[in-house]
């Protein structure tokens, strides 16, 4: 919705399949929306000869950590599905809050409200005899107001920018984001903004909250973590990585304080899932632990080139017309032993940061920029005055080493539906679970 | 032939939407996309695939109400079920009052050149064998190339659109294309550069001299050192200047940021903005554009846009579909998505053309004292939209030029500007245009960029 009308209500289907195939000691690919039995038998004919052609090209054949093939089904338990949920009732509920909005002053110029939901049914079959029947739902949503003033433009999102927040959960997650009671505090800050002073360019303590940290997260450990990026494979394209082979187990990351794991089975992440598209059963692992690098996502064939044992279970598609890739499940910062109010009455000069609003990361996924909705200036211990356009820069292992707390009280999973990665390209939805963060002596404000 | 079965089908569809109790209005496009794509990395192929899908999308107007539904299948049944599915959510859909109608036909000319047949029955031993050309091409430059990767891309994109006030058009495009990185390695030291090419014609793609040329750039780019942030002459290939433009047509060019008060082109009507060097235009009828499609997303004929004019934005810089157009009275300029993309979105150029110059890349350098030379912009994004500020990072082959000349590769930097402050003074643009995608670009000298980090490759 937008202005508090619809300007699109929009539905998608899909509905396709795609054969993966080793000959020759080559992959081929080949997909289709024309589900019908000559068709099949097509595509199946092109993988192969596509799969040959790869064999003209390859040093080495492919070879694959075995798998324990397996009979099975999974399902995303909901309470409520939310295909069943009237449309005008999840109408009537954004109109509401952009209502709301839209009352808090004639400045706020644009309002949006989305709310989102997908059903993916899967059936994985494999010449390994594995046969898995998947149901994958979410669902989510959120606000956003736009005020602008003398050609300033300022905004403010809940629960999380790029569309809101979102979990494989039934409908029941989206009433309990409560927009309607959200609302109003979203058009004035976005309003606050307006008049707010202009971020700081200092070097400062930085805290971040959960809605920022996610994506800090997902960009600077998330990514990198990737083994098929660290090999090269996505050397074209999102680059590589600097957590190369040698480094695992040995290199610092970050600070003791900083645990990091790799975790599909966490309830209502939006990597969540059963069975990766390889069949392997959704698994947690450890990517960083005390700080340490000590684990890749991976998949069977990236996992036997770097001789590890077995596969981390993260292979995805987002389409049966595409690829399995090695994609984020849902990756998380464990909780420290701190308390959120706690990182701000402990901080003497910083400021806090919530809600992205730009990011930028390096081929390497080393110099990151990321930019928030909006700041406080904290002193002494509490927050004093708001700041506009606040941003921070940084180079990770080093902005890592500088985290000395992480909250345990605000720690909760933060959904992303939009992950590119591959060529051709291919969205993912996954999962960021976390708390607020502080990073000493970090640069934040845009540098003069 | 794709299109006219697109086309029957449209029509079929749309027949079977009007049947239904109040609706008044029907618009809709049927597609086909064929993809194969061979990709490589570490100098062997690693990714081979091939995908076919089509569908419809379909918006229902019933008064002011509208239901939209994008089926990606032809299947008659599913049709079938779209259409219903449609119908229902305009019935309980809340009316736009600022959606005035689906656009009325126009007349339209298809464009010569779009589609070449040899293009689309390229085989996968065909992109094999340019693939290992590019490979042992990037290798028999030096020893140093340690890994050669990217990808050879075939895709057709055909769409039909008709809609209940008489529209029927259609189009379809082929187009080939080959990206190469390659990684080069000295000592402790690795070196990156990628050259990429694009045309409608599968034999002008030349994967040799796209691998050559990348490994060329690459071998100069290990051992980089390390310079101090702040601003820089700049010396842009035209990749780099792409990757800009193609930022500003979507933040700044589009009806939808320019409604919303996020474009700084509403700030700034009339103003000479930017060198009066510099002109830009968005014209899908134009022989150095890549997707020559000359109806946008709603069957409506694309007009070529004057987005930059000397320097100048004004109110014909901006690039509306027929509902944004809509609502400021206005005729829509054809700038509505294809359907091939998806869900509509906001209208935007994707033809866009930079004027070409009488600079080579050479004078450029030899013109500059000290300044830096940049392959490609790596992770853009606007930071203040409203204000054009982009970041983002140089990648792939990033060079120190001193006294006139490429002297050292340098270690991967972090812009922050505002393209206002950037490109106001462009002492010298490229003689050379360069098809990337959406954009025809030049190389392009800039006076300064701001330069407010710096990485650790």
């Amino acid at each position: 919705m937008k202005n508090g009308v619809p300007e699109e209500v929009h539905i998608s289907r899909m509905k396709g399949f795609g054969l993966r195939v080793l000959a020759e000691g080559s992959w081929g690919f080949a997909a289709s929306v024309d589900v019908t039995k000559s068709e099949v038998v097509k595509v199946a004919r092109k993988a192969v000869t596509i799969a040959r052609a790869s064999a003209k090209v390859n040093k080495k054949p492919v070879s694959l950590r075995n798998l324990e093939a397996k009979k099975a089904n999974y399902s995303t338990p909901v309470r409520k599905d939310p295909f069943k949920i009237p449309l005008d009732e999840k109408m009537g509920i954004l109109m509401e809050a952009e209502r709301i909005i839209a009352k808090q002053s004639p400045l706020i110029k644009v309002s949006y409200s989305f709310f989102r939901t997908k059903r993916e049914k899967k059936l994985l079959m494999s010449t390994e005899g594995t046969e898995i029947h998947q149901q994958i739902i979410w669902c989510g949503g959120g606000l956003m107001a736009v005020a602008i003033k003398n050609g300033e433009v300022q905004r403010r999102s809940y629960p999380s920018s790029f569309r809101g927040n979102f979990s494989t959960s039934g409908y029941e997650f989206f009433e309990s984001l409560k927009l309607t009671q959200e609302a109003k505090k979203v058009g004035q800050e976005a309003l606050q903004l307006l008049g707010a002073e202009r971020c700081p360019s200092a070097t400062k303590d930085l805290i971040i909250t959960g809605d920022q940290l996610a994506l800090q997260i997902h960009e600077s450990c998330g990514h990198p973590t990737e083994l098929d990026r660290a090999l090269g494979m996505e050397a074209d394209y999102a680059g590589t990585s600097f957590l190369t082979p040698d480094k695992l187990d040995t290199f610092r990351y970050g600070s003791k304080k900083v645990n990091i794991v790799a975790d599909a089975t966490v309830p209502g992440g939006l990597g969540t899932f059963g069975y990766d598209d390889e069949g392997i059963p959704a698994k947690k692992i450890y990517l960083v632990k005390e700080g340490v690098f000590v684990g890749y996502q991976s998949s069977r064939e990236t996992a036997a080139l770097l001789g590890l044992k077995e596969s981390s279970g993260g292979m995805r598609a987002d389409s049966p017309l595409k690829l399995p890739l090695i994609r984020m499940t849902n990756i998380n910062l464990l909780e420290g032993d701190w308390k959120a109010e706690e990182l701000i009455e402990d901080t003497r000069d910083g400021i806090l940061m919530q809600t992205n609003r730009s990011w930028s990361i390096d081929d390497r996924r080393l110099n990151f920029q990321f930019g928030a909705e909006i700041g406080w200036k904290v002193k002494r211990g509490s927050r004093e005055g708001m700041v506009r356009n606040p941003t921070y820069t940084g180079i990770t292992p080093q902005f890592w080493g500088s985290c000395d707390a992480i909250s345990k009280d605000d720690w909760m999973m933060w959904g992303t539906p939009n992950c590119g990665k591959g060529v051709p390209g291919q969205v993912m939805y996954v999962g960021h679970g976390c708390g607020s963060a502080r990073f000493k002596k970090t640069q934040v404000g845009l540098i003069k | 032939m794709t299109t006219k079965r697109l086309l029957e089908i449209a029509k079929n569809t749309m027949e079977q939407a009007l049947e239904q109790d109040g609706v008044n209005q029907v618009q809709v496009a049927a597609f086909q996309v064929n993809s194969a794509l061979t990709r490589y990395a570490n100098s062997q192929i690693h990714q081979n695939v091939a995908s076919k899908r089509g569908g419809i999308a379909i918006k229902v107007v019933a008064g002011q109400k509208i239901g939209n539904l994008l089926v990606n299948s032809l299947e008659k049944a599913q049709i079938k079920d779209a259409v219903s599915s449609a119908v229902k959510v305009a019935r309980v859909t809340p009316p736009n009052k600022d959606f005035k109608s689906l656009p009325e036909p126009t007349k339209w000319a298809p464009i010569k050149d779009a589609y070449h047949k040899e293009t689309t029955e390229c085989t996968p031993d065909y992109r094999a064998e340019r693939v290992k050309e590019a490979i042992d091409a990037a290798h028999s430059k030096s020893q140093l190339v340690r890994a050669v990767a990217g990808s050879f891309s075939i895709e057709s994109l055909a769409f039909a659109v008709v809609n209940s006030l008489g529209i029927s058009a259609w189009t379809e495009v082929a187009i080939a294309s080959i990206q190469t990185t390659v990684i080069s390695k000295s000592a402790n030291s690795q070196g990156f550069s990628s050259e990429e090419q694009y045309s409608r014609k599968v034999g002008d793609i030349d994967a040799a001299k796209v691998g050559r040329q990348a490994a060329e750039k690459s071998i100069r780019s290990v051992n980089p050192c390390k310079i101090p942030i702040g601003e820089y002459e700049v010396v842009l290939s035209p990749r780099a200047v792409a990757t800009l433009f193609m930022y500003l047509g979507y933040m700044s060019f589009s009806a939808t940021s320019y409604q919303d008060g996020q474009s700084f082109v509403k700030y700034n009507l009339g103003k000479r903005v930017f060198d009066k060097k510099l002109n830009a235009y968005d014209d899908p009828r134009n022989l150095r554009t890549l997707y020559k499609f000359p109806i946008d997303g709603e069957g409506v004929p694309k007009v070529k846009i004057q987005l930059v004019v000397e320097g100048r934005v004004s109110e014909k810089s901006i690039c509306y579909d027929s509902f944004t157009a809509g609502k400021e009275g206005r005729m829509s300029t054809g700038h509505a998505l294809p359907p091939i993309f998806g869900f509509r979105g906001r209208p935007m150029p994707f033809n866009i053309l930079i004027a070409s110059g009488d600079a080579s890349e050479e004078e450029m350098i030899q013109e500059t004292k000290r300044g830096l030379f940049i392959t490609r912009f790596h992770y853009t994004n606007p930071v203040e939209p409203s204000k054009a500020i982009l970041t983002g990072l140089t990648r792939d082959g990033t060079f120190l030029i001193e006294d006139g000349e490429l002297t050292k590769p340098v270690v991967n930097l972090r812009y922050t500007d505002s393209m206002l402050s950037a490109l106001k003074i462009v002492p010298m643009l490229g003689k050379d245009l360069e098809i990337l995608e959406d954009v025809t670009a030049p190389a392009m000298k800039l006076e300064k960029l701001r330069f407010t980090g710096v990485t650790e490759h």
